[in-house]
């Protein structure tokens, strides 16, 4: 080819190409949902014009329709600057946009031409000029494309909150979520998180157990600080996540509904390390908690946020109200209530029924330790190890035995391994002198020993 | 009706004062003398000759890489002047910018695309520039100092790469920034935790990284500060350098190729012109294409506590990166560079091979183009090992791995001479060893004055290597890759750092030869080193922490 | 016409005056000299100008709560805030700065495998935070750590030590009894 024909050639591929990144630059994304949504509001209008009766009235909707139809195309925003949050939710969402559809409801069912749902007066408390989206919602509020803007791509690290995980948002500003209307599943969840002794292992903001990560700031925990081998075998409803879906929550979610065991296995033969060292303590909950009940304990963490908190002022706090100690009728009520408020269910099971899982210590239905076991066979030898099941023990005690045991806890050493070459059991009694009052403790020991006795009436 | 006479109409508008007064010279007729004006009349294109010789406009010759260069650097500077109206050198607004550019502004992806890879693609091209004036032995008198300039803008196109990779203000910037500060911090005397540094006092907050990021850590000042630097204070450098650089090219003839009996030369315009703007605009529409179809990077808000992993520079960076596996960060980031940057700039003075001047010659220049191909080639194989080769933690991860796979831990490392904490062992017999050493590589080749035969000599110690793994994979102490390794390494240095020199630089005066196999061991002790932590798990051949004095 | 008189020419160079006199070619001499001083001052002002005498940067002392609120093993409480692991093993507790002595990235905890790994250039670290693979020169850094009145750790990353014996006493490293944990 001549220089002459490709400088033609190349010229006019100049120019093309560029045509095309102008094309592709003036085709995004929200244009096309944002005119979708005009256009459903001129039709939905022209078919109520068509249906009324007053000939006035039927004009001045095909007027309202036709200006839906001339409506420019603009990128929307709503700025908050005390919350320093930018969203462009509503370029899409525009049923959502308070000053384009004050009513926030639209006669359209799917998104995002929906209205917003006003759950008990949420919407007239949060006016949106003031509050934006994303401050409940997550998600990244300066993306205009779907996949950017719901945040479930990677290179973000709070997605959308789907489902009940929502509540976590509320949790966020209101100290008194657990009687709020509308944050019921984060409220439950609290409930759940305590009745199933978490707080034994791990703490809120300092108080609870020492033996597991404080959960203060759980739904701050950055992805790259979670090994890509253990995300990868998190599985939630039979299936493995996609990378793109490696989020806080389904790392919450991923240790409730399958066995903390199997996404973080370790190395409890020492294959790779000098000692063995053995997996994730954590119980497995899967059996214990439905699937809604594992989704509300992971709604009431998601408001475990530290970085939020902060970057929320304080005139968006709602306090909460201080807590009262309740009062039992009996000693044993109080007891019981105790055992819950210091997360002893965590090792010893809801209501002491039974103790649950501790890798590599002594448990029931045991064979005896031979080093001649497959390691599938010592595994599974190890996994039957169990933490005491208290209502079995208490006739060796008397009250101020037990009240003594509980005080001085045993040390993490002092555990009997089923495999003497096998991991130390991670999980130990903890010793709670100092922790627990003295009236706490002496009804603890009373309804412990109570259990007991109803247990060795049957027999 | 009065017809439209384009040609009275041209004339017209051609003779007007107007036009006149900007565009001088008559009406066009392409007549030599008309060639010549609109060369030598015309600010821009003056920086031709009005006349050049047909040996530079031929593709195979320059392959148009130092226009291209030039031309992506144009490119730059007004999709970077584009950019800087929407963006904010501030941690934060910085970052919401650069997601304001993705999401909102009309253009923006595109002209932040266009801008990062143009960036990439002007690392290539300027490096296959050298590569291409290497191989043809452009450097050579008169234009060693054309070669050091263009020595210096490859520096420069590095530097402006590397203050622009922090502007976004996301995690992979703030990394790589945090990573190559540090190598700052690392430099002999003036940094903070580099050899000798106690003796200027050196500290967090008096040192040459304190200087580069505005504080203790990458900050709001040290983001100001790149800001500074990359859309002024280097384009500008950049500006002056070219002009001379252009300007010398301009006065040494634009071509270094020897002179043909009754060689005529040609007019510039159209000739080389046509081939400039060609060449050109087919590298803006593949820097389009690229820009429309990928979409540059960009990942979470930087995070002073939190790093990636892993954590990758750049691929130009890669290769940096690659080898601070192996060596401390004084010798890997501040020393090697160094002496590549002054390496490069002092080829043309320590070669004295008068041939092969202005094509491309390997059999006249075997020693030359031998050597800087294996610093080529070296350089990205480092690259690729980097890029290609690394996964979570840093660790070796085969391309067809799966970097969600567990990978045990990497096996502890060793000291040769020099245990923890003790200079006695280290400088009594760590110095004089490897200073021996050092000494025979370097002398050896110019003391031994007759004609060996490489291949026997390579085949002796290959022999002689093998022997000794064997017996040491005897005794267990080898497994086969180490053995393999070995011979590799002891093959490639005996080749590369004794053979070669000793067959055509030992008649080299002595200041030369000793640049020369300065620049030859180092390259072999790269490669040595390499080895030695690969097969051996050889942390440091030597050290001596009381001075952070480590190889 | 009158004969022209001779005139003596001016001598083009002045016979050298008196001690103590400026000569033509000491005032250009001090001349050039006072030109290369000011580009001399000029480039030092310059240097001394890109060294800025106030920092923003966040203090380097915190409060990490009481010792007892921490189990054995590492924690990751202050990782986000202040970059701090706070590490208790069964003698007692120290604090290491969560930086890699490479070059700076944050190293992550790998319990399955007993190790600190850095993200940047692969170095590993023990618990006690000796490099036993990787590039890292030397160990981690532990920061200094008092007890407050309160029962508080008070922990200092301004004062680092790295190498034993200095790491593993008092202030870098506090003991079970000096801390009253049992």
């Amino acid at each position: 080819m001549s220089y002459r024909k490709l400088f033609y050639v190349l010229n006019f591929l100049l120019l093309g190409v560029f045509v095309w990144a102008v094309v592709k630059d003036n085709d995004a994304e929200w244009k096309t949902y944002q005119r979708t949504y005009y256009e459903k509001m001129a039709t939905y209008l022209d078919a109520q014009a068509g249906q009324q009766k007053d000939p006035a009235q039927a004009a001045k909707l095909r007027a309202q329709a036709d200006e839906y139809r001339r409506h420019p195309l603009a990128i929307k925003q709503i700025i908050t600057d005390g919350l320093g949050r930018y969203d462009r939710c509503i370029t899409c969402h525009v049923g959502m946009d308070e000053y384009e559809n004050p009513g926030m409801t639209t006669p359209f069912k799917t998104q995002p031409y929906a209205g917003h749902p006003d759950i008990a007066g949420l919407v007239k408390a949060h006016p949106f000029e003031k509050f934006g989206c994303t401050v409940c919602h997550e998600g990244q509020g300066l993306a205009t494309t779907v996949a950017d803007a719901h945040g479930w791509v990677t290179n973000w690290d709070r997605p959308m909150l789907t489902g009940v995980h929502i509540q976590g948002s509320c949790v966020k500003c209101h100290g008194d979520f657990r009687t709020l209307k509308g944050a019921e599943a984060a409220a439950k969840g609290y409930d759940l998180f305590h009745q199933h002794g978490c707080l034994g292992c791990h703490s809120i903001d300092g108080v609870g157990g020492t033996i597991s990560v404080d959960l203060g700031d759980i739904a701050d925990k950055p992805i790259p600080r979670i090994a890509p081998y253990n995300f990868l075998r998190v599985t939630i409803d039979g299936k493995h996540l996609e990378e793109k879906d490696w989020k806080i929550q389904n790392w919450i979610l991923g240790h409730l509904v399958d066995d903390p065991e199997y996404v973080t296995p370790n190395d409890p033969f020492a294959e790779d390390n000098a000692e063995p060292i053995a997996p994730s303590p954590m119980p497995d909950f899967s059996k214990e908690l439905t699937r809604d009940q594992a989704d509300d304990i992971v709604a009431y963490l998601m408001g475990m946020t530290k970085v939020e908190e902060d970057e929320i002022p304080y005139r968006y706090h709602v306090a909460a109200p201080p807590e009262k100690e309740p009062r039992f009728a009996s000693a044993k009520a109080h007891g019981k209530y105790v055992f819950e408020k210091y997360g002893c269910a965590g090792c010893h099971g809801v209501d002491a029924v039974a103790g649950r899982r501790r890798f590599n210590a002594l448990g029931p239905g045991q064979k005896d330790y031979d080093p001649k076991m497959t390691k599938a066979e010592l595994f599974a030898e190890m996994e039957k190890g169990r933490e005491p099941t208290l209502p079995d023990l208490m006739s060796g005690y008397d009250h101020d035995e037990l009240v003594a045991k509980i005080e001085q806890g045993v040390p993490p050493t002092a555990a009997k391994k089923w495999d003497p070459n096998g991991p130390l059991p991670v999980v130990y009694m903890p010793a709670w002198k100092g922790k627990i009052s003295k009236k706490e403790l002496d009804d603890l020991a009373t309804w412990l020993l109570s259990t007991a006795k109803q247990q060795n009436l049957g027999f | 009706m009065p017809t439209l006479d384009i040609d009275k109409i041209k004339q017209e508008v051609v003779d007007s004062q107007i036009w006149r007064a900007v565009f001088r010279g008559g009406v066009w007729s392409d007549t030599p003398r008309d060639r010549q004006a609109h060369i030598s009349g015309n600010v821009w294109l003056h920086l031709h000759p009005a006349k050049v010789r047909p040996r530079a406009l031929k593709w195979t010759y320059t392959w148009g890489l130092g226009g291209l260069s030039f031309a992506l650097f144009l490119l730059l500077a007004l999709s970077g002047v584009l950019l800087m109206f929407y963006y904010r050198p501030v941690p934060g607004l910085a970052f919401r910018d650069i997601k304001d550019l993705t999401y909102a502004v009309s253009m923006g992806r595109f002209l932040r695309n266009l801008h990062r890879w143009a960036a990439q693609a002007m690392v290539v091209a300027v490096i296959a520039h050298m590569v291409r004036v290497f191989l043809t032995g452009a450097y050579k008198r008169p234009r060693e100092f054309n070669w050091s300039v263009g020595v210096l803008l490859l520096t420069l196109t590095l530097f402006l790469s590397f203050t622009g990779y922090l502007l976004p203000w996301d995690q992979l910037a703030f990394w790589a920034v945090t990573v190559g500060t540090n190598m700052a911090g690392a430099t002999p005397l003036l940094g903070n935790s580099g050899p000798f540094s106690g003796l200027l006092g050196m500290h967090v907050n008096n040192d040459l990284r304190f200087v580069m990021l505005g504080g203790t850590s990458v900050g709001a000042n040290t983001l100001l500060r790149f800001y500074v630097l990359h859309t002024i204070a280097v384009p500008l450098l950049v500006g002056i350098l070219l002009i001379l650089h252009f300007w010398r090219v301009r006065k040494d003839s634009f071509s270094a190729a020897p002179y043909q009996a009754n060689e005529a030369k040609v007019d510039v315009w159209p000739n080389l012109v046509k081939r400039e703007y060609i060449a050109a605009v087919a590298l803006v529409i593949f820097i389009m294409f690229w820009a429309i179809t990928k979409s540059a990077p960009l990942e979470t808000i930087a995070d002073p506590n939190v790093t990636m992993n892993p954590e990758k520079a750049p691929w130009y960076f890669a290769g940096l990166q690659e080898m601070l596996v192996y060596f401390d960060p004084w010798l890997a980031g501040v020393l090697v560079p160094n002496l590549i940057i002054v390496g490069l700039m002092a080829v043309p003075f320590i070669d004295t091979n008068p041939k092969g001047v202005g094509y491309y010659a390997w059999k006249e220049r075997p020693f030359a183009i031998t050597m800087f191909l294996l610093g080529v080639v070296m350089w990205f194989s480092l690259m690729a090992m980097g890029v290609f080769f690394r996964g979570p933690n840093y660790a070796w991860y085969w391309p067809w791995e799966s970097w969600w796979t567990f990978k045990a831990a990497p096996p502890p490392t060793w000291n040769v001479f020099g245990p923890h904490g003790q200079a006695v062992l280290p400088l009594a017999l760590g110095v004089p060893v490897l200073g021996g050493l050092f000494l025979a590589a370097m002398l050896l080749p110019k003391l031994i004055q007759r004609d060996l035969n490489g291949w026997k000599v390579l085949g002796g110690v290959l022999l002689a290597t093998a022997a000794l793994g064997a017996v040491g994979a005897g005794m267990g102490k080898f497994t086969g890759t180490q053995v393999g390794f070995l011979l590799f390494f002891a093959g490639m240095t005996t080749w590369f750092g004794f053979v070669m020199p000793q067959r055509h630089i030992r008649r080299l005066d002595w200041a030369r030869y000793l640049v020369t196999m300065a620049l030859v061991v180092s390259t072999m002790g790269i490669l040595l080193k390499m080895g030695a932590r690969l097969c051996f798990n050889i942390k440091y051949v030597m050290t001596v922490p009381v001075v952070s004095m480590n190889i | 016409m009158s004969e022209p008189k001779m005139v003596q020419p001016p001598a083009r160079f002045p016979t050298r005056p008196a001690a103590g006199t400026m000569t033509r070619g000491d005032f250009l001499w001090m001349g050039w000299s006072a030109l290369a001083a000011f580009f001399a001052a000029g480039a030092a002002a310059g240097a001394r100008y890109i060294f800025p005498n106030v920092i923003y940067e966040p203090s380097q002392i915190f409060n990490a709560g009481p010792a007892k609120d921490y189990d054995m093993g590492v924690s990751m409480k202050w990782l986000n805030t202040h970059r701090i692991w706070i590490i208790r093993i069964p003698t007692g507790i120290y604090a290491m700065w969560a930086r890699c002595t490479h070059l700076g990235c944050t190293p992550n905890w790998f319990p399955d495998q007993d190790r600190f790994k850095c993200p940047c250039h692969g170095s590993n670290y023990t618990l006690a935070g000796d490099v036993i693979a990787g590039p890292a020169p030397i160990p981690l850094w532990r920061a200094k750590i008092t007890l407050a009145s309160t029962g508080d750790l008070i922990v200092d990353k301004g004062v680092l030590a790295d190498q034993p014996p200095k790491r593993s006493q008092a202030p870098f490293f506090l003991t079970n009894s000096e801390l009253g944990l049992s």
